[in-house]
């Protein structure tokens, strides 16, 4: 043990005062402006994700212990979402083979919400016939893809009785639903994932097994932002947020990760929220299918 | 109007609000992650996710304290959590983690105290070199840091005993000239 030396006292003084003078001493002035734009972008992108419980969540992120058990789970929603899925499409088949659409009628199917979801929202989305004289919907939209008006075939008269075409319009909805929380859940997989390979981020096969499997959820990230889900504006910023980062792990070559690059999708993952947002979507979207 | 009653209005999501408390604790918060960092550009990014992080969870925050404080106390982990990051990947880290690496070199060598000075600073451990920086540059209480670092005041003395000590030792050849 060393002794008091009054002598210590003056050379604190002294160190403490050349540090507080010289040591990253402020110097310039603050970027208040470019700081505060930055901030308030990133509180109007969260204001306009309601989904996003914000306080809550914040002290959810840490929960890094439950990775393992977590990602289990996450499975067991996904392979349970995906039969879902395939019921939901067979319904719709069955559906379309009964009033009389041809084989493609599946396409059909996935092309009727994108037509209901302008302002005649609650309107059926396909033509109920000449009698009550409502007009083609292709006829309506003139820039759509040639793909669509292709599927918007019309159907024959008096085949689809207004049940019928609502329960279909209830079938596709569920379709999409379903196909839109599956991704979430994939993506919120991969995202833990890749947070739980963070510690071992030397590991190059671990980096290209992330990157493999964002790049099969971000393919169906950006079909998802094309179909009528991605129309739902709350939907939409998720997935577009969702892409981003995706589209940054996908990058990943297997090779050791650079500092910048982990900074880059760890910041982007941080400034969206993302897992937090994904993890309330799920179960929000699967609470409102049901 | 008092900032009782922006962190009020804030916790409603007015923006107005929140800039208003940004306003009045931005520099500090700025400077606080410069003296910390040593680069602007760290500076700016952690000041940003300080404001953001703050203002997600305003809605945690109890008036019963002064805002600066819980404010500063989202700085200390923001700044600390970041500089690991990026020290994890500066491969410096080995020398920053521990102070008795430090040796006495002489004068000659390195005439420049200011220098030395930062070198010793740097290579404290970060408990020490964050309550150093705290307390006896930035002007912290005990109190406030062990609020902020989530120990107590009682370590943060600690610290700052073994983080004077330490730059006593570091600069000791200087010692001469200061006590004359």
């Amino acid at each position: 043990m060393t002794d008091y030396d009054p002598n210590d006292d003056i050379q604190d003084e002294r160190i403490r005062a050349l540090a507080a003078s010289h040591y990253n001493a402020p110097e310039g002035t603050v970027p208040r402006d470019a700081m505060w734009e930055q901030i308030s972008a990133a509180r109007r992108a969260a204001r306009t994700s309601p989904a996003e419980p914000a306080a809550p969540d914040a002290t959810v992120i840490p929960l890094a212990p439950r990775r393992g058990a977590r990602t289990i789970v996450v499975w067991r929603w996904s392979a349970a979402l995906a039969a879902g899925l395939i019921l939901a499409f067979v319904l719709g088949r069955e559906l379309g083979q009964r009033d009389g659409t041809t084989s493609s009628s599946h396409i059909q199917l996935a092309q009727q919400p994108a037509r209901s979801a302008g302002p005649t929202d609650s309107a059926p989305s396909i033509p109920p016939g000449p009698s009550t004289g409502t007009p083609d919907v292709t006829q309506r939209t003139p820039g759509a893809a040639p793909r669509r008006v292709a599927s918007a075939e019309p159907v024959r008269p008096g085949r689809a009785t207004g049940a019928e075409v609502a329960a279909r319009d209830s079938v596709a909805q569920t379709l999409y639903r379903a196909a839109a929380i599956q991704t979430l859940v994939q993506a919120e997989a991969v995202l833990t994932a890749y947070r739980g390979a963070e510690s071992g981020a030397s590991d190059p096969q671990v980096m290209q097994q992330s990157a493999r499997w964002a790049r099969d959820v971000l393919s169906s990230t950006r079909l998802l932002m094309d179909s009528p889900a991605g129309r739902d504006p709350r939907m939409r910023a998720l997935f577009s947020d969702l892409e981003l980062v995706l589209a940054q792990i996908v990058q990943l070559s297997g090779t050791p990760l650079q500092a910048s690059e982990r900074e880059l999708i760890d910041r982007a993952m941080r400034d969206r929220d993302l897992l937090p947002r994904l993890r309330s979507a799920v179960p929000a979207g699967l609470a409102a299918s049901s | 109007m008092d900032e009782r009653e922006l962190t009020a209005r804030a916790k409603r999501g007015d923006e107005a609000a929140e800039r208003a408390l940004y306003d009045a604790h931005v520099d500090r918060v700025f400077w606080v992650a410069y003296r910390m960092t040593g680069r602007r550009d760290l500076a700016q990014d952690f000041t940003q996710d300080v404001f953001i992080r703050a203002f997600e969870r305003i809605g945690d925050y109890r008036a019963d304290a002064p805002f600066g404080a819980w404010l500063h106390a989202i700085t200390t982990s923001v700044v600390l959590n970041g500089l690991r990051k990026v020290k994890r990947f500066d491969q410096r880290e080995a020398v920053l983690e521990e102070a008795a690496a430090v040796t006495v070199r002489s004068r000659e060598s390195e005439p420049d105290l200011k220098e030395r000075l930062a070198q010793a600073i740097d290579a404290l451990p970060e408990g020490c070199r964050t309550t150093f920086l705290m307390h006896d540059v930035e002007g912290f209480t005990h109190e406030e840091i062990g609020a902020a670092t989530g120990t107590t005041a009682g370590t943060s003395k600690a610290q700052l005993s073994r983080a004077r000590a330490k730059l006593r030792i570091a600069l000791a050849d200087f010692a001469g000239d200061w006590i004359e």
